[in-house]
C-alpha cells in the first residue's frame, strides 16, 4: 500500500485515509474503516461547497488519532484562503470525527458541507483477492442516524452515521447548511459504528472497560523498562517499537479484555499463533503480559477436533483467526485455520520462556491440560511419516496453506538448484522447535505438573531427536543444515537463514556451531544489513523475493539469539547493528522484510514492495536486540547479564526489567567483551 | 473428549452428564444455559462447569454466567460435527451472551465434523 495514506488503528479496528481524511476506496484498494476484517465504511468525502479540499498538513497525534488541516478547493495555490477545516478523527469503536470549520474573514458565510458515506461491506480477503459480494444491501434513515446495511442469510453487517449537528440524511449521506460569523467557526461531531450483530455483546463489554486511550498507552510505557544508550537511534528505535507495539495489541472476543499482539497493519489485525507467539517471546523482557494473553487465548482456541477443512488436530495451535464474511461462509478456512506446524511447539518454548522470566507457575499449572495436548499434537499429529520428524502436508488442498512454516510462500522451501520438493516436508526449524519444546516440556513437567515420567520421557525423545536431527540434516560437505527433508526423507540441500533459528533450538552439535555460524555470517547469508533468508548463489535467489533473498528484521533477531546461545557473542552483536542501522533509515520503524542487497552496493535498506508495517514481529526485533545485546538470561530468581555490545555503542543501560526478581537494570559498556553487571531495587 | 458420537442433542448432553469431568473444561467456572428454539417451543440445558467437574440438568436456578442459544436443529448439527460452531457464531445462527471464555472451552466439546481423518504420509 501508498505510503501516503494516513492510517489509525485500535485493536482489529482500523482506519486508512488520504491527506484529507477522505475514503474514496476501490475494490481492491485498502483504504477505508475496517473492524472484524470488514470493511464498513467505503466512502467518505467532505466537501464544502460542492469542492473538495486540500490537505495542508497532516499531524498523527497517536497511533489512534490524528488531525487534518485543510483548506477548500483542489489546485495548488491557496495562499488567500478564507476558510479553514481541521477534521480530527480518533478509532475507538469505529471512528469519531470532530469537524470544524474556521472562517477567517470579516464576513459572514453561508457554506453547505457534504459528507459522502457509504460502505460495499467487502471481507478483507475480498480486498486483497478483489472478489465479488452475494449479500444484499439497504440503507435506513432514522432519527439522526443514516444506517447503512447488508445481509446475506443470517450474517449481517451495519455501519451507523450519525451527527450532532442537525443535517438532511439521504441514502449517501448528510448535508448541513451552515452560517458562521466572521472569525466565528462551526463544528459537528460525527460518528461512525460498525455493528457486528453476533459479536456486539464484546465490543459493548470493550468499550465498558475502556479507560482513555491516551492514559492506556501513558501507562504502557511508563511501565515498560527504560533505555539508555549514547547511540541516540536506539532510543528512538526503542521508543517506536513500544509504541507501535501498543497500537497492535488486539483483544480478541475471547481474552476477557486482555491483549496479545496481532501480526500486522492492515492485512493482519487478528489473531495469528505464529506471529503472536515470536511477538511475545521477545517482548518478554519489556512487557511479559502480552505473552500470558498470548498463552491463554492460543490455549482456549486449541484444536480439539480432526477437521481437514480446517487442516485442524486435538492439540495444534491455530494459525489464523478471521471474522468475515468469507469466513462465515466457508469461502476461507479461518474460523480458525490451523495449518501451521511451528506453532504447537513453540507454544510450548513461550509458556517455558515464560515461566522463567516471571515465575507464574499458576498459568502453567492452568494451562497443563493444553501443553500436554500440545506435546502430544508433535508425536502423535505432526509425524507424518512415522519417522520422529516434524512434517507437514496440508489436508485442504483448495485455501489451505501449502507452506505451514514460517516461510510460507509456495517456492520458500527448494534445493539448491531450484527445484522444489513434494510433500509432506519437514523443514529444519521445525524439528529445532520440536527439540526445544521437549526439553522445555520436560522441566515443566518435573517442576510444575510433577510428573517425572512424562520429564524423563521427552528428555529421551529430546537427546534421540537430535542426534538423528545432526545425522539426516547435515550437509556433510559445506557443513551446514538442509533447509527440509522431502517425502523421500532425502535433503533439500538449499542454504537459509534457518540455520540460526536451530542454534536458537539449540538442536545444534557442538561440534557443528561453529561451521553454521559461519555460514551466516558469510558473504553468501550476510548482507551487511542482515542474514538472507535465502543463499545469494542458490537457484531461487532473489534479493528482493519474499523469503528467498529479503532479510527479516524478525528472523535475524532470533538468528542473533541463536548465535548468542553458542556463544558467538561479537557475531550477534554485529546482526544487531546491521538491523538496528537498517531500522535508522525506515525512521525507527522496521518493514516487514527488506531487500538482500549487498549493503555496500545501495548504502541504504530497499523496503519490500508490499511489506507490511507496522508489524508486530518486526516491531519485536529491536527488543530482543536489547535483550542479546546485554544477554540478559533468568537464573532461578536472578538476571544474569552478559554483555556484548557493537561498535557504536559505547553504553547500554535497560532500567526497571520486570520479573520475578522484582526489577532490575542492567548495563553493558565499551565495546565486544567489555564488562557487565547487573543491580537490583 | 471432543469425538463424542453424539447424534443429538439429548445424547450430548447425557454423555456430557454421566461423564462427570470434562478435561478440556478445566479452566471453566460457572454455568452456562443452553437455550434452543423449535418452532414455538423452547428447551434449556444447564452446564455447571466447576474446574472441569461437569453437571448437567434441565432446569435451573439463578443467573447463568454464559448463555448459549440457538435453534434446535442447529444445535443437532452441532453435536454431529455436521456444522462449525464458530461459522455458526460468525454466520449469526449461535449466539453467546456472558462469559464468552466459558463458551470458548465449551464449543471445543463439539466432535470432528463427518469424513475428516487423522492423516499419514501418502
Amino acid at each position: 500500500m501508498s505510503d501516503d495514506l494516513v492510517k489509525i488503528l485500535d485493536g482489529n479496528t482500523f482506519v486508512v485515509s488520504d491527506q484529507a481524511g477522505d475514503i474514496e476506496a476501490s475494490r481492491d484498494d485498502p483504504t477505508g474503516l475496517f473492524s472484524y476484517d470488514t470493511r464498513f465504511i467505503s466512502t467518505w468525502v467532505l466537501t464544502i461547497n460542492g469542492e473538495r479540499l486540500n490537505p495542508l498538513s497532516v499531524d498523527d497525534l497517536q497511533y489512534f488519532e490524528t488531525r487534518f488541516f485543510l483548506v477548500p478547493g483542489t489546485g495548488t495555490v491557496y495562499i488567500d484562503a478564507k476558510l479553514s477545516v481541521i477534521r480530527r478523527r480518533e478509532v475507538g469503536m469505529g471512528f469519531h470525527e470532530e469537524l470544524t470549520i474556521l472562517n477567517h474573514s470579516d464576513k459572514p458565510v453561508r457554506l453547505t458541507v457534504r459528507l459522502d458515506a457509504g460502505s460495499d461491506f467487502a471481507d478483507l480477503f475480498e480486498v486483497k483477492d478483489d472478489l465479488r459480494k452475494k449479500g444484499k444491501y439497504s440503507t435506513e434513515i432514522k432519527g439522526r442516524e443514516l444506517r447503512l446495511r447488508y445481509q446475506r442469510e443470517e450474517f449481517r453487517r451495519q455501519t451507523t452515521v450519525s451527527a450532532s449537528q442537525r443535517a438532511r440524511i439521504d441514502s449517501k449521506g448528510m448535508t448541513f447548511t451552515c452560517r458562521i460569523e466572521p472569525h466565528g467557526e462551526w463544528t459537528t461531531d460525527l460518528d461512525v459504528v460498525p455493528v457486528v450483530a453476533a459479536l456486539e455483546d464484546v465490543a459493548q463489554a470493550r468499550a465498558a472497560r475502556r479507560i482513555s486511550m491516551q492514559r492506556n498507552l501513558e501507562r504502557w510505557l511508563a511501565q515498560a523498562p527504560r533505555v539508555e544508550c549514547d547511540w541516540e537511534p536506539l532510543r528512538r528505535i526503542y521508543q517506536r517499537s513500544l509504541v507501535d507495539l501498543a497500537a497492535l495489541r488486539f483483544s480478541p472476543p475471547i481474552a476477557g479484555g486482555r491483549s496479545l499482539p496481532a501480526a500486522g497493519l492492515p492485512w493482519f489485525m487478528t489473531m495469528f499463533g505464529r506471529d503472536s507467539i515470536f511477538t511475545s517471546l521477545q517482548a518478554l523482557p519489556f512487557v511479559p503480559e502480552l505473552a500470558a494473553t498470548t498463552l491463554l487465548a492460543l490455549g482456549d482456541w486449541q484444536g480439539s477436533r480432526v477437521d481437514d477443512f480446517r487442516d485442524e488436530d486435538p492439540g495444534r495451535i491455530l494459525h489464523e483467526m478471521r471474522y468475515g464474511e468469507m469466513t462465515a461462509f466457508e469461502e476461507r478456512p479461518h474460523s480458525p485455520y490451523y495449518g501451521c506446524a511451528d506453532a504447537t511447539p513453540l507454544y510450548i518454548v513461550l509458556l517455558d520462556e515464560y515461566e522463567r522470566w516471571t515465575g507464574d507457575r499458576k498459568l502453567v499449572r492452568d494451562l497443563e491440560i493444553e501443553a500436554r495436548a500440545a506435546l502430544n499434537w508433535i508425536d502423535e499429529y505432526a509425524d507424518l511419516r512415522g519417522d520422529g520428524y516434524v512434517w507437514y502436508k496440508r489436508r485442504n488442498e483448495k485455501t489451505g496453506l501449502e507452506n505451514q512454516c514460517w516461510k510460507d510462500s509456495w517456492d520458500s522451501i527448494s534445493y539448491r538448484d531450484g527445484r522444489l520438493p513434494g510433500f509432506p516436508r519437514a523443514t529444519c526449524e521445525l524439528q529445532g522447535y520440536a527439540y526445544d519444546a521437549k526439553l522445555r516440556g520436560a522441566r515443566l513437567a518435573r517442576s510444575v505438573w510433577k510428573d517425572p515420567d512424562l520429564a524423563d520421557r521427552l528428555e529421551k525423545d529430546a537427546a534421540d531427536l537430535k542426534r538423528r536431527f545432526n545425522r539426516d540434516f547435515w550437509v556433510a560437505d559445506d557443513e551446514y543444515f538442509a533447509l527440509a527433508l522431502d517425502p523421500d526423507g532425502n535433503q533439500v540441500d538449499a542454504l537459509g537463514s534457518n540455520n540460526g533459528h536451530l542454534l536458537w533450538s539449540g538442536i545444534v552439535d557442538k561440534s557443528k556451531a561453529k561451521a553454521v555460524a559461519r555460514h551466516l555470517m558469510g558473504s553468501k547469508l550476510f548482507s551487511g544489513w542482515g542474514v538472507r533468508t535465502l543463499a545469494e548463489g542458490e537457484a531461487r535467489y532473489n534479493p528482493i523475493g519474499y523469503h528467498v533473498g529479503t532479510v527479516w528484521p524478525f528472523d535475524n533477531s532470533f538468528v542473533a539469539w541463536g548465535l548468542r546461545r553458542y556463544g558467538f557473542k561479537e557475531e550477534a552483536a554485529r546482526i544487531a547493528l546491521g538491523i538496528l542501522e537498517a531500522a535508522d533509515f525506515f525512521d525507527g520503524r522496521l518493514p516487514e522484510a527488506f531487500g538482500g542487497s549487498e549493503r555496500s552496493q545501495t548504502k541504504y535498506p530497499v523496503q519490500y514492495p508490499t511489506a507490511c508495517s507496522p508489524q508486530a514481529w518486526s516491531t519485536g526485533a529491536p527488543l530482543l536486540f536489547l535483550r542479546t545485546m546485554l544477554g540478559i538470561e533468568p537464573h532461578g530468581d536472578h538476571l544474569a547479564v552478559d554483555p556484548a555490545l557493537p561498535r557504536r555503542i559505547g553504553h547500554l543501560e535497560l532500567l526497571d526489567i520486570p520479573g520475578r526478581w522484582g526489577r532490575i537494570d542492567a548495563f553493558g559498556r565499551g565495546r565486544v567483551n567489555a564488562g557487565g553487571r547487573s543491580s537490583r531495587r | 473428549m471432543a469425538a463424542m458420537a453424539a447424534t443429538t442433542t439429548e445424547e450430548f448432553f447425557d454423555a456430557l452428564g454421566r461423564q462427570g469431568h470434562e478435561p478440556l473444561m478445566s479452566r471453566g467456572n460457572g454455568t452456562i444455559r443452553v437455550e434452543l428454539t423449535d418452532g414455538k417451543k423452547s428447551e434449556r440445558w444447564f452446564v455447571k462447569v466447576s474446574r472441569g467437574d461437569v453437571e448437567v440438568a434441565r432446569t435451573g436456578r439463578g443467573e447463568a454466567d454464559c448463555v448459549v442459544r440457538g435453534t434446535r436443529e442447529l444445535f443437532d448439527r452441532l453435536v454431529s460435527g455436521r456444522t462449525n460452531p464458530v461459522v455458526a457464531l460468525l454466520r449469526g445462527d449461535l449466539w453467546f451472551e456472558g462469559d464468552y471464555n466459558l463458551a470458548i472451552l465449551f464449543q471445543r466439546l463439539f466432535p470432528d465434523p463427518p469424513r475428516s481423518r487423522k492423516k499419514t504420509a501418502s
